[in-house]
């Protein structure tokens, strides 16, 4: 008897020190965890809860990714990409289909810099592809928003 | 690599050898015997020394149809990435898909000297022939392509009717399509902007007339280059050219908005006209609304060739519409043609030409591993096929001409070539890389770029600028 009242007060502590401190109770920290990720953890994390999927949604989120291992991208790059459908677009439409994007995200420190050209080309890729969704197109990017005109939701 | 026809006829009387129900284990011996991955299929021509003609030596394919439970054994999944394709071909469908060939070469010359009733036997038997043949890929796919095509030449008689029966709708599609399969398309809209953005610097009123606008896929890139140019954006106009729609839908209009919507999202000045003709010869400039203050591109993707009749004469179309662009006083003129020459006047050395250029067209295609993208494409380049092979007169559209030959045409015509630069080919180059395609190669020619398959140039770019006039006294033409 004494001894489990023993166990039981041991655990007792134990649970009011696990409660202290809750991950989910910490936005900022859950931002910098997943900022560290790569794309296809990224989509993991957004499984897991309501919050860690607004987090991982984030564009800025992807604009990190996509430059991370990169020169800053040419300047007015962004207002563009946003107004295409943003980063996690620009991901998942051009990137994730080329072979590129595995070399930036396995061998960080292998990888080769994108070329200001490759930059463009794929911005340029981009383009075209929104375009197509625009034509009501097939949605390749699964990106689970079926927006038929995604760049209305980004305009501000 | 034993690819040459001693080995394999080797290897088919190795076959004969072995017990027919062991066929699991020969092919296993095989797969073991190969330690390496083959080089990449490809049609190559050798020349037929007892003939004198050349004979398409087509990709080798895989064909076990008597044992089908034969495939689980084998590792096929390994085998269909492009670079291992492993195919073996038996003794006799190599000598099926030989014979074909043969036999598509005597049934046009019959078609050429007038011979229709062994044209029509020969139908015949080369229809029996294709059931041995794999039809899947290959030289079994071309040459069923060719055979309907010579078939209907011959039954509807010369002149026949018009391969393309299909609707512009239908035609925008199977374009579409043929866009997302290969990347020759992407190449000659990239190419072109490029060398239209370059012509364009330092404008700020710039006016693009496309010959044939379809769903306008070629023009948001530009407009995304145009929007993050340094200085600025100008004021983009477009003129659209392309097909009257039917029923009252005003498909030109419809792309023009989808355009203007995306222009207006990355902040470029749009304005957008379409111009609605059937024939682009019927296309008067006062109709395209220039402004003398603009900078112009013309922009002709597989265009002028539709402009060629088989007649020499002066005033024909194609000399008509030079003349007019050539007033326009364009700042570039992009040409993208096929790098083939289907224009010949001699039904078999078209016939010929044809048939190597849209094998290794083929043989490209079967790169391309998303459906139904492919399946679309092969019908896109299949109507060409059928145009090229059965039409005449003005049903025959499809009168590729090489870049030599146009070159020749564009500087009599009072044009200048202008080099397409280096951006233009780094830009190719990894548009090919971006999209992982092994086997396609891009050349540079005098400032001219081509993209082809295994060193075969199957599409051409170039730019030109129209001489000034007083030049022209000056210029030899």
């Amino acid at each position: 008897m004494v001894e489990e009242r023993y166990q039981e007060g041991a655990l007792e502590i134990i649970e009011k020190k696990r409660t202290k401190f809750f991950i989910n109770d910490h936005e900022d920290i859950v931002v910098e965890i997943l900022k560290r990720l790569d794309a296809r953890s990224l989509g993991v994390a957004a499984c897991v809860c309501r919050l860690w999927c607004s987090v991982a949604r984030n564009d800025s989120l992807w604009e990190h990714l996509c430059f991370r291992h990169v020169s800053p991208p040419p300047s007015g790059s962004r207002p563009v990409i946003v107004a295409l459908g943003g980063y996690r677009r620009f991901y998942m439409a051009v990137l994730s289909r080329l072979g590129r994007a595995s070399t930036i995200v396995t061998t960080a420190a292998a990888a080769a810099p994108w070329t200001s050209d490759e930059f463009q080309l794929s911005l340029s890729l981009f383009c075209v592809d929104c375009y197509e969704r625009l034509n009501g197109g097939v949605d390749r990017t699964n990106g689970g928003d079926n927006v038929v005109k995604p760049h209305r939701r980004r305009r501000r | 690599m034993g690819n040459s026809p001693a080995d394999f006829s080797q290897l088919a009387s190795d076959a004969i050898l072995y017990n027919p129900s062991d066929l699991a284990c020969w092919v296993d011996s095989l797969l073991t015997e190969f330690a390496e991955p083959p080089p990449t299929c490809s049609s190559d021509f050798i020349v037929d020394p007892v003939n004198n003609q050349t004979v398409v030596n087509s990709a080798w394919t895989f064909a076990e149809p008597h044992t089908p439970q034969v495939h689980q054994n084998i590792t096929y999944d390994e085998q269909q990435s492009l670079d291992n394709q492993l195919t073996v071909v038996t003794a006799m469908e190599e000598d099926s898909g030989i014979r074909l060939v043969h036999m598509l070469m005597t049934c046009a010359e019959c078609v050429q000297s007038g011979d229709l009733s062994l044209a029509t036997s020969l139908i015949d038997d080369m229809q029996g022939l294709l059931t041995h043949v794999n039809t899947v890929c290959g030289i079994g796919k071309v040459a069923g392509h060719f055979i309907d095509a010579l078939s209907r030449r011959i039954f509807q008689g010369m002149g026949g009717g018009s391969v393309n029966g299909g609707s512009a709708f239908e035609n925008e599609i199977l374009y579409h399509h043929f866009y997302e399969a290969c990347p020759y398309l992407k190449f000659a809209h990239f190419t072109a902007n490029q060398a239209i953005l370059e012509a364009f610097d330092g404008h700020d009123c710039v006016h693009v007339v496309d010959f044939n606008l379809m769903h306008g896929l070629q023009w948001p890139a530009l407009i995304q280059a145009l929007a993050l140019r340094p200085g600025g954006p100008p004021l983009l106009r477009l003129t659209g050219i392309g097909p009257p729609s039917p029923d009252g839908r005003d498909s030109l209009r419809e792309i023009g908005l989808r355009l203007a919507e995306l222009a207006r999202s990355v902040n470029v000045r749009f304005a957008f006209r379409g111009v609605a003709a059937s024939r682009l010869e019927d296309v008067k400039p006062w109709m395209l609304q220039v402004n003398p203050k603009e900078a112009v591109a013309v922009n002709s993707i597989m265009q002028l060739h539709r402009l060629l009749g088989c007649e020499q004469t002066r005033n024909s179309p194609i000399d008509t519409v030079l003349s007019w662009i050539r007033g326009l006083n364009p700042k570039i003129m992009t040409v993208v043609e096929q790098e083939a020459n289907h224009n010949q006047p001699g039904f078999l050395d078209r016939f010929t030409e044809a048939l190597y250029y849209y094998s290794t067209m083929f043989d490209s295609l079967e790169a391309c591993r998303i459906q139904p993208e492919k399946a679309l494409a092969e019908i896109y380049i299949q109507r060409e096929i059928g145009n090229v092979v059965s039409c005449e007169g003005s049903a025959r559209v499809e009168r590729h001409e090489p870049l030599a030959k146009w070159r020749r045409r564009l500087s009599g015509a009072g044009f200048r070539a202008l080099r397409l630069g280096s951006n233009a080919f780094k830009q190719a180059s990894m548009l090919l890389t971006l999209f992982s395609a092994e086997g396609y190669s891009v050349e540079e020619n005098e400032g001219c770029l081509s993209l082809g398959w295994h060193s075969s140039p199957l599409i051409a770019a170039s730019a030109w600028q129209a001489v000034p006039a007083w030049d022209n006294h000056m210029s030899s033409s």
